[in-house]
């Protein structure tokens, strides 16, 4: 006997089986507890019941299929139906969480939480304090354990606007992460987001792909500084080059701006052998050459990329020497 | 070892295990997108050549009943039928017609293209179908995945249902022009292309919105998604209004280039393990197959794999990721790739012995990376395999079905 089938309090229920037919693609072998929980849910939703059983039940179901969409959704509905306490749900989810790295939709469910407990505390500012720092401390939980967790770092996101974290403190715990990996990407990310969306000194909407002539021109400056500081840390890292190109154009500024910079990694004697210390760098210097329209100096930092520096690469610079020789006799032309 | 190759009969064996066999109780915990799992099944069987055309005609009716039996009474597909009621739970007793357990917009991608492979689209709830899709859609250009009784659109806002919206647009509406009133039904493209550009960040990926991390796959889905609704610079032959989808495509091609790392076989890897531990804490982080200090490798390798995000490990999907990327990008453009590394690595480090392919070297098969291992290599056009067509994710031989299948339904 069931779970369920077994227990009077589900005395009153008739639960709704699944029926899979003959010959069913991607079968399952469910067990026989997961099979009689999930008709205990349908006939729960069927009755549109939000009762504390509900709140079992799913919790039942979430722990043998926790991507289950549908049961989460009704899970958060039966929650705000009885009030029940969001603190507590949100110190369970916490434990889900933890157990479960990859799943998106405990993350969607948080937000649904706090979503739900923002109104009743939006009044006050020790309160929120509280609520951010409580949800800070768990994202450091879960970076513990993989701190490039693409669900927590969205979840994150979410956060920095829901509660307005664009401030000095979420600067410095992103510059903590980096310290212990200067090549944490998502790390790298957030500060992008943090640094240039930041209504303060942004305008609405801007894309990250696009100029944005409000931001002060310190900060610019600052967040050059910063990705400059993390290159000569560990040149060979793409992160901070690749940030370098986004906080340039998000300044309106050129590339060649920084040529001195780059060629701290890069020295091509006229004569005897280049010293090269990061293929990021000859990139770099390859944009810059072609900005300004040095073809030739362009050309021979792609040659050396792909015969020599970036070799696994080497159709691509190829490549790119084509476009620039076009982009030559294009300009040439005009 | 002598020349690596596909080993094909294995391949189709381990399939036809995942479409014979019952999946073990592992698989529970993707029980809600079970029509995913069903659909590559049945597209690799299809790109290695077994497909449910050699099937015996019982077992296609019975696989066309199963995914039928999850749609959605009021248009669109369910994930399996723990998620589909009996017919009577949804009819109107004066409350409304009940949603019960909406339908899901990942699970209608899926069950078409399944249901294309084992007979017609005729039953398919067309006209439900695109109605419902245009209900998914939010005012930014985003879609969602379900919408609930209560009419709240539930899920992400980032690149997949995007891409599913439009491909799923696509097979029921195809590419005719519309008419003033079916535009009217339609959903809003250029909303949707508005924010897909959008999702494009300061690396030249696209991520699931501009504020995150720039991903492979999101970068894919956004691309097939242009593709699909023929916003990509070599099909504005086609189409010549509106903005392009992507703001800086040698950008994106830079990134995606850049997903590609260098793989040492296990016995290198150990030296390298043991000159990591003494390696300056500054270094900390870096993958094993991170070149060592000063960080730039000057030697060949043998094999190249792939991330899916800056300073990531090497993953089989991703090889499919960005490998489709560039593809839609133009046919050449998969050129700019080290495909010989990338074949190898696949074929002689994530291929399993049992066929299919495991997510890194040295694991186990599953569905999911076995497929896209198995589409990769169908774009670098392995012999063996029909080629792929990457927009939709099965070959291009299975798109022409589903053009002829749609018009079929529709002169019906």
């Amino acid at each position: 006997m069931g779970r369920y089938e077994g227990d009077p309090e589900w005395d009153d229920v008739a639960p709704i089986p699944q029926d899979d037919g003959e010959g069913a693609l991607a079968q399952i072998a469910y067990t026989d507890e997961y099979a009689e929980a999930m008709s205990y849910l349908r006939a729960m939703m069927a009755a549109k019941e939000h009762s504390q059983r509900v709140l079992d039940l799913s919790e039942h179901i979430i722990s043998m299929n926790a991507a289950h969409y549908t049961v989460w959704l009704y899970r958060a509905a039966t929650l705000f139906a009885l009030n029940a306490d969001i603190e507590q749900e949100l110190n369970w989810v916490k434990d889900i969480a933890l157990e479960n790295q990859k799943n998106y939709q405990i993350w969607h469910h948080r937000q649904l939480l706090i979503d739900h407990l923002y109104p009743t505390i939006s009044s006050e500012p020790r309160a929120l304090q509280q609520l951010a720092e409580s949800e800070i401390s768990f994202m450091t939980e879960m970076f513990n354990e993989d701190s490039k967790n693409y669900h927590v770092w969205s979840y994150r996101q979410y956060l920095v606007r829901k509660l307005n974290l664009f401030n000095e403190a979420e600067l410095k715990s992103i510059e903590t992460l980096l310290r212990s990996d200067v090549r944490n990407n998502s790390a790298w990310s957030h500060r992008f987001y943090v640094v240039f969306s930041d209504p303060k000194n942004t305008t609405p909407g801007s894309r990250a792909t696009e100029h944005d002539p409000k931001i002060p021109d310190e900060i610019i400056d600052r967040e050059i500084e910063f990705s400059k500081a993390a290159t000569f840390e560990a040149p060979q890292n793409q992160s901070p080059w690749n940030y370098l190109r986004g906080v340039l154009r998000k300044g309106g500024r050129k590339l060649s701006s920084q040529e001195c910079f780059a060629s701290e990694f890069v020295k091509i004697p006229e004569d005897g052998e280049e010293c090269i210390r990061s293929s990021h760098a000859l990139d770099f210097l390859a944009d810059v050459w072609a900005e300004e329209g040095k073809i030739e100096k362009a050309d021979e930092a792609l040659l050396l990329l792909g015969d020599k520096y970036d070799r696994i690469r080497k159709n691509y610079w190829e490549w790119r020497r084509g476009m620039v020789k076009e982009e030559g006799v294009r300009k040439g032309l005009e | 070892m002598g020349e690596p190759k596909l080993d094909i009969e294995r391949h189709i064996k381990y399939w036809q295990r995942c479409l014979k066999t019952v999946l073990p109780t592992q698989y529970t915990s993707t029980d809600s997108s079970r029509m995913l799992l069903g659909f590559f099944i049945l597209s690799a069987l299809d790109l290695l050549g077994a497909g449910a055309d050699t099937f015996p005609a019982k077992d296609r009716k019975n696989i066309r009943d199963w995914i039928l039996k999850c749609q959605h009474p009021y248009g669109g597909f369910c994930g399996s039928p723990n998620h589909r009621y009996p017919d009577a739970y949804y009819v109107d007793v004066g409350h409304g017609r009940q949603q019960m357990d909406p339908a899901n917009l990942p699970a209608t991608f899926f069950a078409i293209l399944s249901l294309s492979f084992v007979g017609s689209l005729e039953q398919v709830k067309r006209d439900e179908c695109l109605k419902w899709l245009k209900t998914l859609q939010r005012g930014d250009g985003s879609f969602g995945e379900l919408i609930t009784q209560e009419g709240i659109i539930e899920g992400g806002r980032d690149m997949r249902p995007c891409y599913l919206a439009a491909a799923v647009r696509w097979m029921l509406r195809g590419d005719t022009p519309l008419s003033d009133k079916e535009k009217g039904d339609d959903i809003d493209v250029e909303k949707l292309v508005d924010h897909i550009r959008a999702g494009q960040t300061y690396d030249g990926g696209v991520s699931e919105s501009f504020q995150h991390e720039t991903h492979a796959g999101y970068t894919c889905c956004a691309i097939s998604a242009l593709s699909i609704i023929r916003r990509l610079p070599q099909s504005t032959s086609q189409t010549n209004s509106g903005a392009p989808g992507l703001t800086n495509i040698p950008e994106t091609i830079r990134w995606l280039v850049s997903r590609q790392v260098g793989y040492k076989e296990e016995e290198e890897e150990e030296d390298e393990t043991e000159a990591k531990a003494s390696a300056p804490p500054l270094l900390q982080g870096v993958y094993e197959n991170e070149p060592l200090v000063p960080g730039l490798s000057l030697g060949d390798v043998d094999f190249v794999g792939f991330n899916g995000r800056c300073n990531k490990k090497v993953d089989t999907c991703y090889a499919y990721w960005v490998t489709a990327s560039l593809d839609m990008l133009g046919h050449d453009k998969t050129k700019l790739l080290n495909t010989n590394g990338s074949r190898r690595f696949l074929l002689e480090q994530t291929q399993h012995r049992i066929g299919g392919f495991g997510k890194a070297p040295g694991n186990l098969p599953d569905i999911y990376h076995s497929y896209l291992g198995l589409a990769t290599l169908a774009i670098m056009k392995e012999p063996g395999i029909k080629p792929l067509d990457s927009a939709l994710c099965v070959s291009a031989q299975q798109k022409d079905i589903i053009g002829q299948l749609r018009n079929a339904a529709l002169s019906r």
